[in-house]
């Protein structure tokens, strides 16, 4: 027997328990791949094929291009300054510039549309200063394309920021050190040395940023952008075609895939690069004058644009309309039951494919590959393959099974970002200790549950927090699969925002963005605790 | 030659200073009361494409006068059309609930709703606002009206659709999307009357007398025109009314435009309905019924429209507040029933015009 230690190996049970959760996870994606590929498609699609596709595949591959620019161009700078520097209020906006996080897409496309509008407050101001019409200046069409890619890097570019971060503070001090003693400047360290040696982590953070941009529904449904997702539930709503939407779909996956693939690279080469053991507290460069306030307003934009400046326009908005929280208290429950039945549902499968994956096995990495697909696929594809499978079984999509369904596709999409904290958990105990419990003679069923599960566990509470306000966000599956009575917020705040009363939308909004707030803030204090050399 | 336009500035800001209280929210049914009810089989499933806080008072008094426990699913018309598909058969709904007959029309056309009939229906509701077969039943009205700038145009260069279409207005113009409904409707009533010749033409006269590729909701192209970025919009009357009787801002963007009810002297302003039908799936028609009984009621006629800023439609029912701030108006008497089935050709037209 060679090194090969499975976690859950010849113990049948763990073997079913992986491919039981690999399944769960697959079904419903291969039954819309199915659909796709069997049915014809029906009239839609050969209308869709001949005068949409186009519009949709340059539509999804300009606003990803230019999302992924926006990204970097948000990201990496500020963690270099965080990081590197020290100037006023550096370590306020090393965690204040996470937050963007906590708003999903739709949320920022609701206050940004407002905010950006013609009839806005910014082009109203600008009228009434200058006393010009609204045909007397440009503008930036908050409407579009662009304006599209600018809300998603909003909220996306902490993914990028945080990656980007975490790898100029464990992977540079010694290399960076050196180069520094070495007699080059700042700006050289950076090019040369810190940048390269990020690359692969820089890379990963934006693969899921992409990911996640590829998969919104909400910001390109009301800014009017088409892409590939909206063109899916478009699909299906308007031309009633679910097997057209399938077809759609599996464009969709093909896109994903590259970027999962990426990732996937770049992680592996990213560990590689841990090579130095020895931790050392950063000693960060002063910045004076001109050079600080420049770090300080750069920082203070950022923040404004992605975070201050939208959510304090969706406080104004409910404010004035002086909605009270009663009024979606009914909304509010549901989302946290929903969320936690997902979030559950979804951290089960977690740990599972977490455990299995020190194993190596074919089944562990066919359950880890249908987490990862099922995380890049839009919610409204997954609730069509529900909805599908449900259509077989005996029995009708109401009360009990239509909340089942909706848990396990909120578990199908998001069992990915559970997965990752806890086997990133795993990763960081020494293989060593493992081995000292198989050379113990225990068995690898015991050493599952006594060595592996327990050390999975630290990464739990971000994973279940992670998981449940991934599931509270949800937009489309939810809006699909809801049982009767059962409007959660992000419901509710579609529902208004479509219904042009954006007062009305704002509240439930803001909600969401607030319990958002919660594993964000976590997220990101752990990320500096577990990194001894960030101590400042 | 009595044109009723309107520049209503004033008026629009003194009448919305007293705004009304949102009702308060009803008493949520326990899931405990629920399952009893459920028991004892009067139970309502209503497929609602609206979301208003209203809506949930209605719902409650209808419980409260009935007993009849009401189960909501609140969603756009299509996604409610497309769950029913899903659902097939076994769909639990009793009672949909749309805006525009356009919209109802195709719940019809897929076999979801049921021809009912009810005495209480046909004698509230004019014939012109429902189903002959009583497929649907409209309960209340809105209007899709022109909004313009009083400072660029005078009122008698938009007192007809026809005017959109005419080369003056050339950059003029902001409109939603050709695939809302409610623009397919309005564009069905003129395939309908004028044939499709005239219809494509007026469309591709509009299109290019576009001042921005068409984006946003109806909200946004009066918003639009009160910030000058085009001088006419085509919307339904109640964004207007609903910014007339808003907040302080919103009040303020009413008021630079001015509402023109189109084709006074000739056919009258197109008009639409929010309507209900029975599912064709319900296992309780008789109860489906009562509901939409209910709706037509002065106190269902009141919380229907109370926050839509919609028309009610039955005779003697008490306006919504502000809508006294629209004129009374000549309403086009085009079938609405013939709406639905001019929608494909309606949507083709409209992309060979070149109106995204």
């Amino acid at each position: 027997m060679e090194l090969k230690t499975p976690a859950i190996r010849s113990p049948a049970l763990g073997q079913i328990l992986v491919l039981v959760a690999g399944l769960v996870i697959a079904l419903p994606v291969a039954v819309v791949l199915m659909t796709g590929l069997t049915e014809g498609g029906g009239a839609a699609w050969t209308h869709i094929r001949d005068t949409l596709l186009t519009s949709y595949l340059t539509g999804t591959v300009s606003m990803l291009a230019l999302t992924a620019m926006l990204c970097l161009l948000m990201a990496v700078p500020a963690a270099w300054l965080v990081t590197m520097f020290r100037f006023p209020g550096r370590g306020m906006f090393e965690w204040l510039l996470v937050l963007p996080l906590a708003a999903p897409g739709y949320v920022l496309a609701y206050a940004w549309g407002d905010l950006a509008g013609v009839g806005g407050p910014l082009q109203s101001a600008l009228r009434d200063a200058t006393g010009w019409s609204a045909r007397d200046y440009w503008f930036p069409d908050i409407s579009s394309l662009p304006g599209l890619s600018f809300v998603l890097a909003c909220t996306l570019y902490p993914y990028v920021y945080l990656t980007a971060r975490a790898a100029f503070i464990s992977q540079s001090v010694c290399t960076m050190e050196a180069a520094r003693s070495l007699g080059a400047s700042a700006s050289r360290t950076f090019w040369s040395v810190a940048l390269p040696a990020a690359r692969p982590a820089i890379a990963a953070g934006l693969a899921l940023a992409m990911m996640e941009a590829a998969a919104d529904y909400g910001a390109a449904e009301f800014l009017g952008v088409p892409t590939l997702t909206y063109g899916i539930v478009r699909a299906w709503k308007s031309f009633g075609e679910p097997a057209a939407a399938a077809r759609l779909a599996f464009v969709l996956l093909a896109l994903i895939l590259t970027f999962v693939i990426v990732e996937r690279q770049a992680r592996g080469r990213a560990g590689i690069q841990q090579s130095s053991v020895r931790w050392r507290t950063i000693s960060r460069v002063s910045l004076k004058g001109p050079a600080a306030m420049g770090a300080a307003a750069l920082c203070t934009g950022l923040f404004t644009l992605a975070f201050a400046l939208p959510v304090g326009r969706l406080v104004w908005r409910s404010l004035e309309a002086g909605t009270r929280v009663a009024s979606v208290s009914d909304a509010l429950l549901n989302s946290l039951i929903l969320a936690g039945a997902g979030a559950a549902f979804a951290f089960i499968l977690a740990l599972i494919i977490a455990l299995s994956i020190r194993g190596r096995g074919a089944l562990s990495t066919f359950a880890r590959l249908a987490a990862s697909s099922g995380y890049a696929i839009p919610g409204a594809v997954l609730a069509l393959g529900a909805l599908a499978i449900i259509s077989i079984l005996p029995f009708a999509m109401t009360g009990a099974v239509a909340l089942a369904a909706l848990a396990w596709v909120y578990a199908v999409r998001f069992t990915a970002a559970g997965t990752e904290p806890m086997a990133a958990a795993l990763a960081r105990a020494p293989a060593s200790i493992g081995l000292a419990a198989q050379s113990l003679g225990a068995s690898p069923l015991r050493r599952t549950l006594e060595v592996d599960l327990p050390v999975a566990m630290s990464g739990a509470a971000a994973a279940a927090l992670v998981l449940f306000v991934e599931a509270l966000k949800e937009l489309p599956a939810t809006l699909m699969l809801r049982p009767f009575n059962w409007d959660t917020l992000s419901v509710r705040a579609h529902a208004y925002a479509s219904d042009e009363r954006l007062a009305a939308a704002a509240l439930p909004a803001l909600l969401i963005t607030v319990a958002g707030l919660a594993p964000v803030i976590l997220l990101s204090w752990q990320m500096s605790r577990a990194r001894p050399g960030s101590n400042a | 030659m009595s044109k009723i336009v309107l520049a209503i500035a004033s008026l629009a800001i003194l009448a919305a200073c007293g705004q009304s209280e949102p009702p308060a929210q009803p008493a949520e049914g326990t899931d405990a009361a629920a399952t009893a009810s459920e028991a004892a089989g009067q139970v309502l499933n209503v497929y609602s494409a609206r979301h208003y806080d209203s809506d949930k008072v209605l719902y409650a008094k209808f419980e409260d006068e009935t007993g009849i426990k009401v189960n909501v699913r609140e969603s756009g018309a299509p996604e409610l059309l497309e769950t029913m598909k899903a659902e097939g058969a076994e769909s639990p709904a009793d009672v949909i609930i749309a805006s525009d007959a356009g919209a109802l029309y195709r719940f019809q056309l897929e076999g979801f709703t049921q021809a009912v009939k009810s005495d209480v229906l046909e004698a509230a509701i004019p014939a012109q606002l429902r189903e002959a077969e009583g497929h649907w039943f409209g309960l209340a009205k809105r209007a899709r009206v022109i909004v313009y700038d009083p400072q660029l145009l005078p009122a008698e260069e938009v007192d007809t659709y026809a005017d959109l279409a005419e080369e003056r207005l050339k950059g003029e113009l902001c409109v939603r999307s050709s695939t809302n409904i409610y623009n397919l409707s309005l564009l069905s009533e003129m395939i309908g009357r004028n044939g499709s010749e005239a219809a494509e033409a007026w469309a591709t006269g509009v299109a290019s007398n576009f001042a921005r590729p068409p984006e946003g909701g109806d909200t946004a192209q009066i918003e639009a025109v009160a910030a000058g970025q085009c001088a006419a919009a085509i919307v339904n009357h109640y964004y207007w009314l609903r910014l007339a009787t808003g907040t302080t801002e919103e009040r303020l963007t009413a008021a630079r435009t001015a509402v023109s009810f189109p084709d006074q002297d000739t056919t009258g302003t197109h008009i639409n309905i929010t309507g209900a039908a029975v599912s064709s799936t319900s296992r309780s028609p008789e109860l489906a019924v009562r509901f939409i009984e209910f709706l037509t009621t002065p106190e269902g006629q009141a919380l229907l429209t109370s926050e839509t800023k919609e028309f009610p439609i039955v005779a003697g029912a008490v306006n919504p507040e502000g809508l006294d701030l629209l004129p009374a108006f000549k309403q086009s008497d085009y079938p609405l029933t013939d709406l639905g089935s001019r929608q494909a050709e309606a949507q083709a037209i409209f992309d060979r015009a070149g109106w995204n």
